[in-house]
């Protein structure tokens, strides 16, 4: 006779063979990869283009670059098999030679891949490891990225990652967008008003490591889709204050070309730790310091006729051409003839101007830039004497014409 | 019921060699005997009243918690193998337990979700337990049910407990931000919150300190006063008679046999002892017809709860693989930063909590994170000594005795499930309330 419970003997059984069925799944899924496949098409192209023999000696099972000073495994290599090999220089992805000239001056086995390319070294599919996934925040800087934003030149993206070791050069073969972007840098003259690398002026935000800031503290409300740190730039170098209307920044008309470049350069400056060895050993050229002329320059901006305008600051906006005082930017006029200016437009003299401002010097001087009562006599009088020799030196222009 | 296992056909192994192992028991005896000689079987007595060993009644909550406790100490053996606990390596080594160590993700897979799993169950085991009465006293002297209540309130925290020293582990984002929230909570502990808070996490900065300290914590001390309590736990359920159904049975008997004009015996064992043990008491009647033997009932029975668990915890971890997000950045707060989903209805609480009136800002922290649970958790301890309803509901469900209590208790238990429900899904960026309905805003990204 069967009791109630022995029906519990069936369950048992039952569950136990969905163990059986669940530990089958498993096995076959554990065994099934998808890299694996990758590595077999891998064997059978080789097979095909190269022959029997070569295919032959191609090590199956997962690969990694392990490079310990930078703390980073990639396992990009396990897909990637042909990275290193010759003759695969026109296949097709993954099994595609790395270009070789890179590799002269960047080792694989003492760079890895992801340093240089994004993406998630630790993954071994290939959606996991070109990083396109919410929890992992470098994606691959390839083409996928360069559709996103309408870059036509191809292998531009990377340079990004180009800039953390080369931050300090002035111009580094090969990153052409870097490169210009650092050109602009140089001409538009940033430092005026921003900190770079632990240089330059405060009137701006420091930018020494930008790309770090978290792209939530960013407004995003007048910047389209996509939402990226990336777009945030790309809108806020066409227009400043269109993006965020508080800022100072005038807009310097720049290419789209000029602006991928600089947001790119801008997210490249971040607070990485690299090991020592792996800065460049810039020489003097390639350094970016200012050069002898341009210190020069700013010498004597801050030691000639105009000192007080560099001291007050008000060169950031402003030139004093008869002074030798050349403005950051070009975004207001010249103060050589200003006190003429003032007399003729609004009937007072300059130092009156100075002490009731309107318009946007109202603005200027009620927050930006503070002077004593006395600050504003002394400027009031080398306007005045800008003034009288901007006539000089149009006269003695004339009589040397004659 | 008669027990009727003793008729069934002799199987042995000894000439067989049979591919599927099987033991049936020739007689009582042998059923008896069979529980005795083995180590594993020995802490269950040798017959059990139907009435415990029903689907109804226990739901076998509390065996399916040892389960799964059992899953996440093999599992988490395993792990300790691979984890590296420093904060430079820790990360790298979840994520090569992810990748490349074989059947990695699914072993971590299976621990995550068993500690899911562990910490609902032995919150359900607790609600069947408050709802039948369970830790009532009946029959017997020498019972000490509310003492072993406590001992599971005690077990449900060091289950969270064990659970949020696990949480910061994989030192992802989701790791750092949740025990910084968690641990914040704990700040707010009038007077010695800062202390609290900083010889919990080993500095003032959530570390390497903390991280070591969790680990030791994780790996060593936490499972070994669970294990110490859950064998006190079992030992103390023999001591006290089995589960409280049994009392109940035994009761509804005696009041039959005194309906029939029985009388009560009442001599105690050898007069020796004070009062009379729950066997005394139970040998006095007729346990024939309410028990029958644990070999094959009860052992096939809890065999197959421990192998249902750990089957729909392999099916689980299949196809729901723990998470692992981006390495921690103190310099990044998540939005929504929150605390792991168990302590997600406090970290609603602070926020209900928190108010202003006549423009002061009350901070919910103590209200909510301390205050509240404290009394709840105090409640709980000392309920089974307040619990004044007779004896006769002991290990019955719903009684109309305590609908009172049982509809309190209903509606705590709900209110935390809500609030936990509510943080974990309706709140978005900002903590800002969403219906499940609407989206959250996008949150933006780098590239």
């Amino acid at each position: 006779m069967r009791n109630k419970y022995s029906k519990d003997t069936f369950v048992l059984y039952s569950i136990g063979f969905l163990g059986l069925a669940a530990t089958l799944f498993l096995f076959v899924k554990e065994q099934t990869p998808e890299w694996k496949n990758y590595q077999k098409e891998f064997i059978a192209y080789v097979d095909n283009h190269l022959g029997p023999e070569r295919s032959a000696g191609i090590e199956t099972g997962i690969h990694q670059l392990w490079v310990k000073d930078l703390n980073r495994v990639d396992r990009c290599v396990t897909c990637h098999i042909g990275y290193n090999w010759e003759g695969l220089e026109n296949a097709p992805h993954p099994f595609r030679t790395h270009p070789r000239k890179i590799f002269e001056h960047h080792p694989v086995e003492e760079y890895g891949c992801t340093i240089c390319h994004g993406g998630q070294g630790f993954a071994l599919t290939e959606r996991e490891a070109h990083g396109f996934i919410e929890d992992w925040h470098e994606p691959l800087l390839g083409r996928e990225l360069e559709q996103l934003y309408r870059i036509t030149d191809r292998n531009v993206l990377l340079q990004i990652n180009c800039n953390t070791c080369h931050r300090y050069d002035r111009q580094t073969p090969g990153a052409d967008y870097i490169n210009l972007a650092k050109d602009v840098v140089r001409e538009k003259n940033c430092r005026a008003c921003h900190q770079i690398n632990e240089r330059g002026g405060v009137l701006g935000p420091d930018l020494t490591a930008a790309g770090e800031k978290p792209p939530e503290q960013k407004d995003f409300s007048r910047v389209g889709r996509p939402m990226t740190a990336f777009n945030w730039h790309l809108a806020h170098y066409n227009d400043p204050r269109m993006i965020t209307p508080e800022s100072l920044m005038p807009s310097f008309g720049f290419t789209y070309r000029e602006r991928v470049a600089l947001t790119m350069l801008t997210l490249s400056w971040r607070d990485v730790d690299l090991p020592v060895r792996y800065y460049p050993q810039t020489t003097e050229v390639l350094a970016d310091r200012p050069t002898p002329e341009e210190i020069e320059r700013e010498r004597m901006m801050r030691e000639g006729e105009g000192a007080f305008f560099v001291e007050q600051q008000c060169f950031l906006c402003h030139s004093v051409n008869v002074f030798n005082v050349f403005a950051a930017t070009d975004i207001a006029p010249d103060l050589s003839r200003s006190a003429e200016n003032v007399r003729r437009r609004l009937g007072i003299s300059v130092e009156q101007f100075l002490k009731n401002p309107i318009g946007t010097m109202a603005a200027v001087l009620g927050t930006q830039i503070s002077l004593t009562d006395e600050e504003k006599v002394r400027a009031a009088e080398l306007l005045e004497q800008a003034n009288e020799k901007y006539y000089e030196l149009q006269r003695s222009a004339e009589l040397n014409n004659q | 019921m008669a027990d009727d296992t003793v008729k069934t056909t002799p199987v042995t192994t000894e000439n067989g060699k049979k591919f599927l192992w099987s033991f049936q028991p020739k007689s009582g005896k042998d059923a008896g005997e069979s529980i005795v000689r083995n180590f594993l079987l020995h802490w269950f007595p040798a017959k059990v009243a139907e009435r415990s060993l029903s689907w109804s009644y226990s739901f076998y909550l509390g065996t399916i918690t040892f389960a799964l406790f059992l899953i996440l100490v093999i599992t988490g053996i395993v792990l300790m193998f691979l984890y590296v606990p420093s904060v430079e390596r820790a990360y790298q080594s979840v994520k090569d337990i992810e990748n490349v160590v074989s059947f990695g993700w699914f072993i971590r897979a299976m621990h995550r979700n068993a500690t899911h799993l562990m910490v609902i169950f032995i919150f359900l085991h607790m609600v069947r337990v408050f709802l039948t009465a369970g830790y009532k006293n009946g029959l017997g002297s020498g019972q000490l049910r509310p003492v072993n209540w406590i001992i599971g309130v005690v077990l449900l925290l060091v289950t969270l407990f064990l659970a949020f020293t696990g949480y910061l582990l994989p030192w992802d984002q989701l790791a750092f931000w949740a025990v910084t929230v968690g641990t914040d909570i704990a700040r707010t502990i009038p007077l010695i919150g800062d202390e609290v808070r900083y010889i919990l996490i080993g500095g003032h900065e959530i570390d390497q300190n903390t991280l070591i300290r969790f680990y030791v914590l994780h790996c060593f001390f936490l499972p070994l006063l669970t294990v110490i309590l859950i064998v006190y736990h079992f030992w103390r359920i023999r001591k006290d008679g089995g589960l409280a159904s049994y009392d109940t049975v035994v009761n509804a008997q005696d009041k039959i046999r005194e309906k029939n004009g029985g009388g009560k015996k009442t001599y105690s064992l050898l007069g020796i002892t004070k009062g009379r043990t729950v066997e005394v008491e139970t040998t006095t009647r007729n346990e024939e017809s309410i028990t029958v033997n644990s070999v094959p009932n009860l052992i096939r029975r809890v065999g197959l709860v421990m192998l249902a668990t750990f089957v729909f915890v392999a099916v689980l971890s299949l196809f729901l693989h723990a998470p692992l997000e981006e390495p921690a950045n103190p310099d990044i707060t998540p939005n929504p930063a929150k605390a792991p989903w168990y302590f997600l209805w406090l970290q609603e609480l602070v926020t209900i909590t928190t108010f202003n009136l006549f423009g002061i800002t009350f901070d919910g922290g103590f209200i909510g994170g301390v205050l509240i649970p404290g009394v709840l958790l105090v409640f709980l301890c000392v309920w089974p000594f307040m619990d004044k309803s007779s004896k006769e509901t002991t290990g019955v469900w719903f009684t109309k005795d305590r609908w009172r209590q049982n509809l309190v208790f209903i509606l705590i238990c709900f209110a935390i499930i809500l609030l936990t429900i509510i943080g974990t899904y309706m709140r978005g960026p900002f903590w800002e309330f969403y219906l499940p309905w609407e989206s959250w805003p996008d949150l933006p990204g780098i590239l």
